[in-house]
């Protein structure tokens, strides 16, 4: 592939991206294209990604949801809230972001479960998480009572800036601060 | 996260807000703690205790003394702390109690504590990189607006999920509370008929409002079922149920690549 039919492919990925309502998937995007060499495809995502996060570009290309999206780069963060006039973005609070936290690395678990760990009851911050969409309801699990299940949505990932589950924080990892905090301690 | 490893790492913003200048160094307030296990970890690091280990008698009186500050106990939410420190007499009185042979390791009463602590450690330290996580997005701003559509079957519009159903059900639920009190009718409804009259009326009009058509059952009963059969459609992904808000109507669309599925008439059971 020569290197005008690239720029082309970049350009019309570009556009794609653009234009998507959901994380553009890699899927969605075979499926648009048709028959794209798997390997070209790659080469002209990554090149497009790495031509955004130039300096000089406040906008950039993200893998978050399980698809590419445009964001804006953080350090512009004033100037986009000086423009809509919007003080501060709303952080989940300490118990739904807890909650959250349990139901990602339990996943799927049920409202019971998800209490007993916390030691808490945590019925008001599943409602919230669900309204929030950032949880969804996927059964009930046959106990007694019949419990409805939860697990963690697509929105969640796209909140985190995860590609997929996989991407949360390891064991390994926060074994290691675990470990880190002992130190300082004694 | 140098500074903020020295003391309690992942609250370090609370520990800071609840000390104005009141001086005796680490008197935060039980109202600090999302629940018991918060409290008892933040005890058990300020005296440097390891987790492994934990010298019941201390603890116990650290976490009893912490909730005796409080004047009056409010149950709605103390009831949890109770628990646990109930958890903790009793666990502190079995480790008195003189046994016939050596307690074997794994026997420790305090083992089942001990997991619950390590699990909850984990999930704060957890907590606390999705927070940093959520900082960086919450920097980055994404477009929110969609392009223009024009024909509703190639709306893209959020699906919604049964759970949104459900919350508009209970809505509409309320606005026909009434009268279920005052018809009694003895016709029978079957979700069958129902189906179909609803999938005729989408494959001739289109789309429906599903809230209108709801409100225009002749009983509650047969309400009922047609929400039913809303729900059933939904779940065989034969319609799509797009809301554009909680609470307002939903638009309700047969599937297009699905029309051929056949939901006709009880022959298909």
């Amino acid at each position: 592939m020569g290197q005008v039919m690239n720029n082309q492919l970049k350009a019309i990925l570009e556009v794609l991206i653009f234009l998507s309502q959901e994380p553009l998937t890699l899927d969605k995007i075979k499926e648009v294209l048709g028959e794209v060499p798997e390997e070209d495809l790659q080469a002209a995502l990554q090149a497009l990604e790495v031509d955004f996060s130039q300096e000089g570009h406040g906008i950039q290309i993200v893998q978050a949801g399980g698809g590419y999206l445009f964001t804006t780069k953080p350090e512009h963060d004033q100037w986009v809230r000086r423009l809509l006039q919007i003080e501060k973005k709303t952080r989940l609070s300490i118990a739904g972001l807890e909650t959250l936290s349990v139901i990602a690395y339990h996943q799927p678990v049920t409202q019971a479960e998800v209490s007993a760990i916390r030691g808490v009851d945590s019925t008001y911050s599943i409602k919230s998480l669900l309204q929030k969409k950032l949880i969804k309801i996927v059964g009930r699990k046959k106990a007694p009572g019949n419990p409805l299940v939860y697990r963690t949505s697509e929105k969640f990932l796209e909140y985190f800036g995860l590609n997929s589950l996989d991407d949360l924080p390891k064991e390994e990892e926060i074994a290691k601060i675990l470990e880190e905090e002992k130190q300082t301690i004694s | 996260m140098e500074q903020e490893n020295s003391d309690w790492p992942l609250r370090a913003e609370e520990v800071e807000d609840s000390q104005p200048a009141a001086g005796h160094g680490y008197q935060v307030k039980l109202e600090f703690f999302e629940g018991p296990l918060d409290l008892l970890l933040f005890l058990i690091r300020k005296k440097k205790i390891d987790i492994n280990d934990i010298p019941m008698a201390v603890i116990t009186r650290d976490y009893l003394d912490y909730l005796e500050k409080k004047d009056q106990i409010n149950l709605d939410r103390e009831a949890e702390f109770l628990f646990i420190a109930s958890l903790l007499i009793y666990i502190k009185s079995q480790m008195l109690l003189p046994r016939e042979q050596e307690a074997l390791a794994e026997d420790d009463p305090r083992q089942q504590l001990v997991d619950r602590l390590l699990e909850f450690q984990k999930i704060k330290v957890a907590s606390s990189l999705l927070r940093e996580k959520e900082e960086v997005e919450l920097q980055r701003w994404r477009r929110t607006f969609r392009p223009p559509l024009e024909k509703p079957d190639e709306l893209e519009l959020l699906e919604v999920s049964l759970f949104d159903l459900a919350e508009t059900f209970f809505l509409i639920m309320k606005r026909r509370e009434r009268e279920n009190l005052r018809i009694i009718k003895g016709k029978d409804v079957s979700a069958e008929e129902k189906l179909k009259e609803i999938t005729d009326y989408l494959e001739k009009n289109g789309s429906m409002d599903f809230l209108d058509y709801f409100s225009s059952q002749d009983s509650l009963e047969e309400a009922l079922v047609s929400f039913f059969c809303l729900l059933e459609l939904v779940k065989n992904h034969l319609i799509v149920a797009v809301q554009e808000e909680l609470f307002q109507t939903i638009r309700v669309w047969l599937r297009k690549d699905k029309t051929h599925h056949q939901f006709h008439g009880p022959s298909h059971e």
